[in-house]
């Protein structure tokens, strides 16, 4: 139990720093690497669920490695979209970014 | 096993202590490769849980991924070294209140759940990567496909967002 306790914790922390950075920053990358910490602290989660309470059910394995697509997706967008952003206006701020309120 | 719960915390402690540094720094460069340090260590924690396929996967992906990221960032920026100690935040004590609270709840949810009986022992390296293959190609057969269109799609919409209009 200690082991698993151990692992949720580390994931509720790494979550909480990655929303303050996705919320604070005013970078686009910046604000990527916060969303992917969070990602990163489901994947402790499901990882420590896989292995303490279900380690015969791989899909608890699997659905890891969708996370790990849903980060790759998510870099790739965000890179496509600031690179996008980088050529019409010179600069990836966020904070300067307003008209993409629509 | 005395070592497993020492080696969860010891490389828990070493992708928070990253994670935070990752905005405590000006210099962008350096919050790539504190992600890049963070993500290996949540590596070596799926390691640590028995989970070997996945953390060397985690490891070699965030590595790819993180040195892409520190291009992009090198690219993108006037400053990437931080040598001007410019502010690139906002909304600093509602992010933090944010954070607290988001954290908060997931700590309460893990503390106060009971989780049931702990299995004593995981699968080998082997026979886990021969179940996740067998997964992947029956049961989880249309998610894999699904996620695999959708990464395409992916690229070639981000490849033409970055290309821009042409005249």
């Amino acid at each position: 139990m200690t082991t698993l306790l151990i692992a949720l914790v580390v994931g509720a922390v790494l979550f909480a720093v990655g929303l303050y950075g996705a919320l604070s920053q005013t970078n686009l990358v910046m604000i990527m690497m916060g969303v992917e910490l969070m990602l990163g602290a489901a994947m402790v989660n499901l990882v420590a669920f896989w292995r303490f309470l279900h380690p015969g059910a791989f899909s608890g394995q699997f659905f890891v490695l969708v996370v790990m697509t849903v980060m790759a997706i998510e870099a790739d967008v965000g890179f496509g979209l600031g690179t996008g952003r980088f050529r019409a206006k010179g600069s990836v701020e966020m904070e300067e970014a307003a008209e993409l309120k629509g | 096993m005395i070592w497993q719960p020492l080696a969860v915390a010891f490389f828990g402690g070493i992708a928070v202590w990253f994670g935070v540094a990752v905005f405590r720094t000006r210099s962008m460069v350096r919050s790539a490769l504190s992600l890049l340090a963070s993500m290996a260590a949540i590596g070596g924690m799926f390691l640590a849980m028995e989970a070997e396929f996945l953390g060397v996967l985690q490891l070699m992906m965030m590595a790819t991924e993180m040195a892409i990221m520190a291009v992009f960032m090198v690219m993108y920026m006037m400053d990437p070294g931080g040598l001007g100690q410019m502010d690139m935040s906002h909304q600093k004590r509602s992010s933090l209140a944010a954070g607290a609270l988001g954290g908060l709840a997931a700590l309460g949810v893990a503390l106060l759940v009971d989780w049931g009986p702990i299995a004593p022992a995981a699968p080998t390296a082997g026979e886990q990567t021969r179940a996740l293959g067998i997964e992947m190609m029956t049961r989880s057969l249309m998610i894999f496909e699904t996620a695999a269109v959708t990464i395409l799609v992916a690229m070639i919409a981000a490849v033409a967002v970055a290309i821009g209009r042409r005249r």
